[in-house]
């Protein structure tokens, strides 16, 4: 009987592994491997280079530029879209008239896909006839003509905002689902010893919100490493590269350049910076775990 | 210090009323215990009585001002929860001194009156831990802590000792009617489904049923003379033995094939239901027996022995009973203690 049930156990898993092993671990050790060599993607020549790739990284100032780029946009895409959720969650917890509504309103951005959302911004950025601009133009009384997603200084942040309004309503929803875990008898405590709502939101609530913040933060940092479609279709990483980040400039090198290794190397230390922030999750996860278990 | 009056009040929760015009007296540093099985409505009547619920009608006053409408935290009361309540992120002396935080007393005030609070409970080594760190009974004393630090005029208990097992429920009942002494005078209103809790610290019981109050009066008041077959099967246990029966123009009572003339006057004439104790019978010598019965099942306690008969009727006597199942006993009713009450 166990001898019967470990066979069926293995054919189950096979496939699934199989598939893991073809889509997963092959191409992360392809990556590994390229990174050493001057590969550019379609060449069946290629040579060994050593650590040319990652020597090169240091003196790419491009590098350097996607990295700030990716820190401010890694910060954004985190810190908005989890206080804007948690804002939203607590506004909507509360037993308001058209709640359901306004909750489904806001968690249906996470539903559209990146290119989709990254399309309707560029809509609304539009500087001619941009619902944005037309809005401003509206509310100062003369026209308004900025070009956000072509000017150095506003494309990024632009990316930034259209990326917040979709990640939003995941926070929200992983916010809302926190605050109906907490304990009603805890809230009743705050009542009877006369704490004041703010009081309330800061002592009690938010402090026990700390499994779901955990939770929203560890999704923003993943997302935000992968954000990559929606800075692609609005703008592939300009203008002058003032939006590239390391997903960005690693696609640039690797599939515009044609240079596949050192694109390899950039993904490697994209991987690696991915790995000691997902190991710092779980280990904030453990120590929450021993407090609210 | 303050006297607690509930003046016909009323709660619905949509179409549902689930306390029903209950008025109820609470005198100034009375152990009063709301006692009722489960949803009857006491814990419902604690949270109006603390505010955390809104009366859909009828007056409550504390210390004789009227704070129906008042919030929670200006009812000058104290609140001690089943679950205990205790916030996970906060250690016992943040937990202990919350209310005081909230008020922005001094931090060294906080902590000269954490500490005070915490060795009257016996916790002050516990002050550093976090809750989860603590057994149930260290945390219901931290939650009796919080409460206590407010200096309250009236504490609420609801169902505190349930979460607890049963030597430690029996070491935090004492606790809990030690503090009553000490606190000297702080009114307490106590919410149980055990009635023995409720008989062991109770000045007054109120028993309810269906969001209405049956009966309110001393544990041997109701134990002694319940007002009615709720009251009676309530408290007490084993539960009072209830029978068919009737009582005839002269007052003697029948049930069970036997006739009794009760040493007391009844007044009640015709059908009735007859409850009778298991302690109000003792087994028979040679001749005496008032009744005989078959034994259906021996419960030997140690101090006492239970004897379930297939009348139905349950009897507790002091010795050990060297009968087995399938004897007939005889039975000798205590007279002085038949309760008679309507069919």
């Amino acid at each position: 009987m166990e001898r019967e049930n470990r066979f069926w156990r293995v054919v189950l898993l096979f496939l699934p592994l199989s598939v893991f092993a073809v889509f997963v671990v092959w191409p992360l050790f392809s990556s590994f491997w390229y990174s050493f060599t001057d590969w550019n993607g379609f060449n069946p020549d290629y040579a060994f280079v050593g650590l040319d790739n990652y020597a090169r990284i240091w003196t790419d100032r491009l590098f350097y530029g996607a990295i700030i780029n990716t820190a401010m946009w890694m910060v954004a895409a985190i810190v908005l879209p989890t206080l804007l959720g948690l804002a939203l969650a607590l506004l909507l917890d509360r037993q308001i008239r058209g709640a359901r509504i306004f909750k489904t309103i806001f968690y249906l951005p996470i539903c559209l896909s990146a290119i989709v959302v990254g399309q309707i911004w560029t809509w609304i950025y539009q500087p001619d006839w941009g619902l944005l601009n037309a809005i401003i133009s509206f509310v100062a009384g003369e026209p308004f003509t900025h070009a956000w997603l072509a000017r150095p200084g506003s494309a990024l942040w632009s990316v930034i905002v259209a990326w917040s309004w979709q990640q939003t309503g995941l926070s929200m929803v992983i916010y809302l689902a926190g605050l109906t875990a907490i304990p009603s008898d805890l809230l009743e405590v705050c009542d009877i010893e006369g704490a004041t709502p703010w009081q309330r939101i800061r002592r009690v609530v938010v402090p026990l919100l700390i499994p779901s913040t955990i939770v929203v933060i560890a999704l923003s940092v993943i997302n935000s490493l992968k954000g990559f479609d929606i800075l692609y279709i609005m703008t592939g990483g300009g203008p002058f590269h003032s939006s590239d980040t390391l997903a960005m400039h690693m696609y640039n090198e690797s599939f515009k350049k044609y240079l596949m290794g050192y694109g390899s190397a950039i993904s490697v230390v994209l991987f690696l910076i991915a790995l000691v922030i997902i190991g710092f999750y779980f280990r904030q996860l453990k120590r929450i775990d021993e407090i609210y278990g | 210090m303050a006297r607690v009056t509930l003046e016909n009040i009323r709660k619905s929760f949509g179409t549902i009323e689930v306390i029903r015009d209950v008025s109820l007296d609470i005198d100034r540093g009375e152990f009063m215990v709301l006692v009722g099985p489960s949803g009857c409505g006491k814990s419902t009547m604690l949270r109006l009585i603390s505010g955390l619920e809104d009366v859909s009608d009828g007056t409550i006053m504390i210390g004789g001002r009227d704070v129906t409408r008042v919030a929670p935290s200006r009812r000058r009361l104290a609140m001690v929860f089943q679950s205990y309540a205790l916030f996970p992120h906060l250690d016992v002396a943040g937990n202990i001194g919350f209310g005081l935080s909230l008020a922005r007393t001094p931090a060294g005030e906080i902590e000269r009156r954490v500490r005070d609070v915490a060795e009257r409970l016996s916790i002050a080594d516990l002050l550093t831990r976090m809750p989860r760190q603590l057994s149930g009974g260290e945390r219901q004393r931290v939650a009796i802590g919080r409460a206590i630090i407010r200096d309250p005029e009236v504490f609420l208990f609801d169902e505190p000792l349930s979460n607890l097992d049963a030597a430690l429920r029996v070491r935090m009942r004492l606790e809990i009617a030690r503090l009553h002494k000490a606190l000297d005078g702080v009114t307490m209103i106590y919410v149980t489904h055990d009635q023995t809790e409720a008989m062991t610290l109770a000045d007054r019981i109120a028993v309810i049923n269906q969001g209405r109050i049956e009966q309110v009066g001393t544990p041997m008041e109701l134990y002694h003379h319940p007002a009615n077959t709720f009251v009676a099967g309530f408290i007490g246990a084993p539960a009072m033995n209830f029978l068919d029966g009737a009582v005839d123009d002269s007052g003697a009572v029948t049930f069970a094939g036997v006739t009794i003339m009760p040493s007391q006057p009844v007044s009640r004439r015709g059908r009735a239901t007859i409850g009778l104790r298991p302690e109000s019978f003792r087994l028979a010598g040679t001749g005496e027996a008032d009744l005989v019965a078959r034994l259906d099942h021996v419960e030997p306690l140690g101090a006492e022995t239970l004897l379930h008969f297939d009348t139905p009727l349950t009897v507790r006597v002091n010795d050990v009973v060297p009968a087995v199942e399938g004897d007939t006993l005889g039975l000798v009713v205590d007279r002085t203690r038949i309760h008679i009450f309507p069919p």
